[in-house]
């Protein structure tokens, strides 16, 4: 049988066997942390979003981040 | 169905807006307006929230300015290419029990899934994790539908590869309709690899293609709010 380890390394591993209630809790604490840190609600522009207008965005963070990211990769 | 799902769901986003699928009718848009004055949600951009744009497919945006979500961004989206209208939607949903108070509904992960298959690069990989941590999760014991669903759309050559070893029958059935499963155990990974690219790249094309009118419409009406305006 193929190893979840293995086959994704072992911090996504330890995601995927968390239940949703947990990663829910874990999110929200990432959220506080951000946000303690002074991180802003408003949203970089999604340019490749296919309903992306510049007025719909807010201005650029200072850190010049995206709003949505994997925060875990392979 | 967006980060907030991907997340219970056991891939990993970041993300500081909230998008929801919503039924579009006048009733349900009456109580919607409700729910967003209480958020002091105020509309970004064009189309305006209307039954009629949202049942072509277009996606409504706002910014709330409610102490507490000052600043986020909330979609709302009715209709989304490749899946079923709201309420078949609403019945396969997920309903996650947070805690004693708080209830979350989600599209099942098939819908997910088949709603991430976009033109934009960072849906990609969330396909690949939401696939993975269902698999992980419930191999060993799960029934032919959820293994129908790996199959149909798991992206991970060595889940792949297992697939078949598992399930040789439901994989070459399944094998007729996807060309990365005939190529699984007789091409290499990197192979695999290369034709799960190629799906992905017809799924990126067929969203451009589908938004196209939408985005005309868009403009239009971008340029009739800014005259109207002037």
């Amino acid at each position: 049988m193929l190893d979840a380890e293995v086959a994704v390394g072992g911090e996504w591993a330890e995601w995927y066997r968390l239940t949703p209630t947990q990663r829910w809790s874990e999110s929200r604490k990432l959220w506080q942390q951000y946000l303690a840190m002074g991180g802003k609600l408003d949203p970089e522009p999604d340019t490749q979003s296919p309903f992306y207008f510049p007025e719909a965005s807010g201005t650029v963070p200072a850190d010049g981040r995206t709003s949505v990211r994997s925060i875990r990769r392979r | 169905m967006g980060g907030q799902a991907c997340v219970l769901y056991g891939a990993a986003e970041f993300s500081r807006d909230t998008d929801f699928a919503i039924l579009a009718d006048p009733a349900n848009l009456r109580r919607l307006g409700k729910a967003l004055q209480e958020l002091r949600a105020r509309p970004i951009a064009v189309p305006p929230l209307d039954v009629k744009y949202l049942r072509k497919g277009h996606a409504v945006h706002f910014r709330c300015q409610a102490r507490g979500c000052a600043g986020l961004r909330v979609d709302l989206m009715a209709r989304l290419r490749g899946l079923s209208g709201f309420p078949i939607l609403w019945r396969r949903r997920q309903i996650w029990r947070l805690s004693s108070s708080l209830e979350v509904a989600g599209l099942s992960l098939p819908d997910l899934v088949r709603a991430k298959k976009t033109q934009r690069d960072k849906d990609w990989p969330m396909i690949r994790r939401l696939v993975e941590a269902d698999y992980f999760t419930y191999r060993g014991k799960a029934g032919a539908k959820q293994i129908g669903f790996w199959l149909k759309e798991a992206r991970s050559p060595e889940i792949l590869i297992e697939l078949k070893r598992e399930f040789p029958a439901k994989f070459a059935q399944e094998a007729k309709k996807r060309r990365v499963l005939r190529a699984v155990a007789k091409k290499p990974v990197q192979e695999l690899e290369k034709l799960l690219r190629r799906e992905e790249d017809l799924e990126r094309t067929k969203d451009r293609a589908y938004w196209r009118p939408l985005r005309r419409e868009m403009e239009l009406l971008r340029k009739t709010k800014i005259h109207s305006r002037n």
